[in-house]
């Protein structure tokens, strides 16, 4: 279940250095050594970390068997920020039409007391 | 750094707010007839919505447009607190980029002067698996105590 694209980026995303070496690559190419240096864990762990990175497509590793520099790869963030903005404009929009269905209940309130009060 | 910020942003955090106080706020969102007024963006209309308000209970509705045709939606109550808090998930039906993916709603109402302010968070699926499992643990918990409990009555 829940295997379209948009759901493994966003579990890709879930986790706080994930999110971490993304901004850390927002900056340029860099090795997992470079990668690995900010964060207080073991160099397998960032490589763990790199592979989900790498198997949503995140991130892309370069072909030299030593270096294989990461790259971010931005295809997949605009798709999620793709999805932050419909959401935004979706809701947005419906907020618009709360505040004007509480105008309406708001000025049919002041009206019913003004009837009452002729009453 | 709008680049780093982005990357970290697969949240989203809408606050507003509205002229009424807070038990007012909440029906809108409670109350199917209320909620057939106000749900989906310019252009659109609520002809339906059905909620089985419960933690647990679900709710469905669709939203329609003259361009987009009809929208089904529909999502399951986590949390429920009268004028303060409501979280449920919520996902399309329809196809597109979003469809089947849930998400998590977490809105809450504060009053203040006799206004409302709505925070209204909306965050990916994983937070649901994980939300998910922490309240099967509990319930579990709870069984277990209760069986304990009837033990103990019987004088065992």
């Amino acid at each position: 279940m829940m295997h379209d694209p948009l759901s493994t980026t966003f579990s890709a995303l879930a986790d706080p250095t994930r999110r971490a070496i993304l901004a850390q690559l927002v900056q340029g190419e860099a090795t997992v050594n470079e990668i690995a240096r900010p964060f207080r864990i073991s160099l397998p762990a960032v490589s763990r970390h790199l592979k989900v990175l790498e198997r949503a497509g995140l991130i892309s590793r370069g072909r030299e068997a030593q270096w294989r520099p990461c790259k971010l790869e931005v295809q997949k963030l605009r798709a999620v920020d793709d999805w932050l903005s419909v959401y935004r404009r979706f809701w947005e929009e419906s907020f618009d039409r709360m505040a004007a269905y509480i105008d309406e209940l708001n000025k049919g309130a002041d009206d019913d007391r003004r009837k009452k009060r002729r009453r | 750094m709008t680049a780093a910020r982005s990357v970290a942003d697969n949240e989203l955090l809408i606050v507003r707010t509205f002229d009424a106080p807070a038990s007012v706020v909440f029906s809108l969102w409670s109350s199917a007839e209320h909620m057939k007024r106000w749900m989906g963006p310019k252009n659109f209309t609520c002809p339906e919505m059905a909620i089985d308000l419960r933690v647990g209970g679900s709710y469905r509705g669709m939203i329609k447009s003259a361009e987009h045709g009809e929208n089904w939606f529909r999502g399951v109550y986590r949390e429920i607190v009268q004028d303060r808090r409501l979280v449920f998930t919520f996902a399309w039906e329809n196809e597109g980029p979003s469809a089947g993916l849930e998400t998590l709603v977490t809105i809450t109402f504060e009053e203040r002067d006799g206004k409302t302010v709505q925070t209204f968070h909306q965050a990916p699926f994983r937070d649901v698996e994980r939300r998910n499992s922490h309240v099967g643990g509990w319930s579990e918990a709870f069984d277990k105590q209760a069986a304990y409990a009837e033990k103990v009555a019987r004088g065992a």
